[in-house]
């Protein structure tokens, strides 16, 4: 059966996405997590603020980082937040960090034809106090791993991080391995690293830097203390410790 | 998809101290089906220069090999002849980029990287890098120039890794951790890759092996 | 952001409109039509339009300029319209693009005034409140593809802290101590960055109106979508002030020397 051509005026579909710029960036360590990202929003090339957060702190021991289209991220993360919530009062504890990473595939998953334009990267403390990254696509795809960089400039932090991190593409010394976690402040001054370089070559990345450190229930703050910058943002002592510690980024 | 991008492969140079390095990835590929892992992108010009072409299979091998009319060995061949005397990089450069801009409304779909070390009138030599993009716009750069479809990626190792006045050795680590890491997040570059290291008395050559997939 | 509303949200594209010369009418379809699709309309493009909304923070508080046009396309239209206005006792709402969506705002956040003083529990709204409610609604709306095609800056001041926030039809948001939306994004916001970042908390209420003053005067030069009548807005502890509409002060004699844009004798 054929049918008859049905014909709408012509017009210009409404797009409802947009793309804001700006990576972020997670590294596990041993004993803790590093969550990082820029604070510059943009869109083409007007930037439209300095200062626009994309790293946000769910629980006691768990971040989430937001990527994309910043309306969806901001959306997105409210509503994560609203469940952890209810989550809250339904069970008298927090959700911890596999869980949560449970809950933003579905959530993900749930608008998968209409997707939140929005890459995530969640990191904190597993329940085994061991660092955990995650990461996943705007449906939902997700994987633990020990880094992840996304965003605007994950194809150059990335392949850096495949070198540093994983040592990828080079030979320990015969008879040694390399390390399979890093140190806290190792792991810091490749973060700054990554920000700084894709800040230079990359007109989207820059103004800010926020950094989010989790440490696991009793370990030690590893010179976190003498770190310039830092701010700890502990609510239960005894617990898991959390940090940020925020630098400044070119504004070019 | 761009025709930039329908054979692969990248290249990267960088400036050391008395020397400089330029590398390639081997891949040829036809789009996303690999081809060749033995694909030659990088050319000697003279005993001091080196040429990188990445881009269009055909274009590389239309600049590079063949001998007549304007391509880059013919045009070095004349100048060599007209000056007798070889050419300098920074002359090479500008060759380079007038032959591209020849072909400004229909280019070839290549992006030379050039290595050398060109002669200061103190009688000592000074290392030297350039890239253009396919219609012959000329960056010197300092640091390093890159090129190709793992451009990204090498910028951002590069970026992450790269520092002044490098040892030729330390220059050739350098480089190579720079290319295969960049060229291993990059589907259409690798299959090993190859870096030449060029310093006052001689050019070191290394082939790399790398992951094949 | 791009300084045509009709542009907003879609896809950055010169060859449409290229001069603004919006709205442009379909002409008759003779062609079977859907019979169903008249059932819901959906603001495809902004008729009558605002351009720049500017707002900076100062010692005391937030200040806004707009101008008193609404085009329709490329004629000014009305050129007594009002795109400042209260909500509440702490906020001013400044918008760009479709003024009919504007007023529909304007009647929404109203209603919502009016219940929360109808609630009588001494709560007020502030300026947070009233941008995070606008930024759900303006999200809510771009999520049914049916977006309030407007630019919104939020500024208010409540229980001793400035606030100064944007908001547009994507549901997009961010905040600064200078904003700018419609062609402001492009030629006031560099200024307004240079005359303010750093000086928000000794900037004093005149040079405030001085920064903003020169800002809308080379909008009015520069943006063939402006008028030289605007208002301007002053939060601070002391509530909200919005001004009688005002002129700029202008002079063209220069443009005697411009030789090579259009029709000239010699």
């Amino acid at each position: 059966m054929s049918r008859t051509p049905v014909s709408l005026p012509q017009q210009h579909q409404f797009n409802p996405y947009s793309e804001n710029g700006g990576t972020i960036l997670a590294i596990a360590g041993a004993n803790f997590s590093v969550i990082a990202g820029d604070t510059r929003q943009s869109e083409g090339y007007n930037i439209q603020t300095r200062y626009a957060p994309k790293v946000f702190r769910l629980t006691d021991k768990a971040v989430l980082a937001t990527n994309g289209f910043a309306a969806d991220g901001n959306m997105f993360v409210k509503k994560v937040r609203q469940r952890l919530e209810w989550y809250r009062h339904a069970h008298a504890r927090d959700m911890s960090l596999h869980a949560i990473a449970r809950l933003i595939q579905t959530m993900l998953y749930q608008r998968r034809f209409f997707p939140y334009y929005v890459y995530n990267i969640l990191g904190g403390i597993e329940d085994d106090g061991s660092g955990a990254v995650y990461s996943f696509d705007p449906v939902g795809s997700y994987e633990r791993e020990t880094c992840r960089a996304a965003g605007a400039a994950s194809s150059l932090v990335q392949p850096f991080l495949d070198n540093q991190i994983y040592f990828k593409n080079q030979t320990a010394p015969p008879g040694s391995a390399h390390p399979t976690h890093l140190p806290l402040a190792h792991v810091l001054s490749l973060v700054i690293d990554s920000f700084t370089s894709a800040t230079e070559r990359h007109i989207e990345v820059g103004d800010g830097l926020e950094m989010y450190v989790v440490l696991a229930k009793g370990s030690p703050l590893q010179g976190l203390d003498t770190i310039h910058g830092v701010t700890e943002l502990t609510n239960i002592p005894g617990g898991e410790r959390m940090f940020v510690i925020r630098r400044s980024l070119k504004r070019d | 998809m761009s025709i930039m991008d329908y054979n692969g492969g990248s290249v990267i140079a960088m400036v050391g101290k008395d020397c400089v390095a330029i590398a390639s990835d081997l891949r040829l590929g036809n789009q996303a089906l690999g081809v060749s892992s033995n694909f030659q992108k990088i050319f000697p010009v003279t005993d001091r220069i080196y040429l990188g072409l990445p881009g269009l299979a055909t274009d590389v091998i239309t600049l590079q090999v063949y001998s007549t009319k304007e391509r880059f060995r013919f045009r070095v061949n004349m100048y060599t002849i007209k000056e007798e005397r070889e050419i300098e990089p920074e002359t090479f450069a500008h060759l380079v980029s007038s032959t591209l801009y020849e072909h400004r409304f229909g280019p070839y779909f290549c992006e030379p990287v050039m290595a050398g070390l060109s002669k200061t009138p103190s009688g000592g030599l000074k290392p030297f890098i350039a890239a253009t993009d396919l219609i012959g716009c000329l960056n010197f750069a300092k640091d390093f120039v890159v090129a190709g479809t793992a451009s990204e990626k090498l910028f951002g190792v590069a970026e992450g890794l790269w520092e002044p006045d490098l040892e030729p050795e330390d220059l050739f680590e350098t480089i190579s951790q720079t290319i295969m890491n960049a060229v291993d997040r990059d589907a259409y570059s690798g299959w090993g890759c190859i870096v030449h290291v060029i310093t006052k008395d001689k050019v070191i050559t290394r082939t790399l092996k790398g992951r094949m997939d | 952001m791009d300084h045509f509303p009709t542009n907003w949200g879609r896809p950055r594209n010169d060859a449409v409109d290229l001069y603004n010369t919006f709205p442009i009418h379909q002409r008759p379809s003779n062609v079977p039509k859907d019979a169903f699709s008249a059932g819901i309309q959906h603001t495809q493009q902004p008729i009558v339009t605002g351009t720049s909304v500017l707002a900076i923070k100062f010692k005391d508080g937030v200040m806004m300029a707009a101008d008193n046009l609404a085009s329709y396309g490329s004629l000014a239209r009305f050129r007594n319209i009002q795109r400042l206005c209260p909500v509440g006792e702490h906020t001013v709402l400044g918008a760009g693009g479709d003024m009919g969506d504007f007023q529909y705002i304007q009647a929404i956040l109203d209603e919502l005034i009016i219940d929360e003083f109808a609630a009588g529990d001494g709560h007020t709204l502030g300026p947070k409140e009233v941008h995070n409610y606008l930024s759900e609604l303006m999200y809510a709306r771009r999520s049914k593809m049916n977006p309030l095609w407007n630019a919104l800056l939020v500024g208010g001041f409540k229980d001793g802290e400035r606030f100064l926030a944007f908001v547009d039809l994507l549901g997009t948001t961010y905040s600064a101590s200078t904003l700018a939306t419609g062609y402001g994004a492009h030629i006031a916001q560099p200024l307004l960055r240079s005359a303010v970042e750093g000086r928000e908390d000794t900037l004093t209420e005149d040079e405030a109106r001085k920064i903003l003053e020169e800002s809308m005067r080379v909008l009015f030069y520069r943006d063939a979508r402006s008028l030289d009548q605007y208002q301007i807005a002053t939060i601070t502890a002391k509530g909200v002030d919005i001004s009688e509409s005002r002129k700029l002060e202008t002079a063209w004699s220069f443009a005697e020397g411009i030789r090579g844009y259009g029709a000239q004798t010699q």
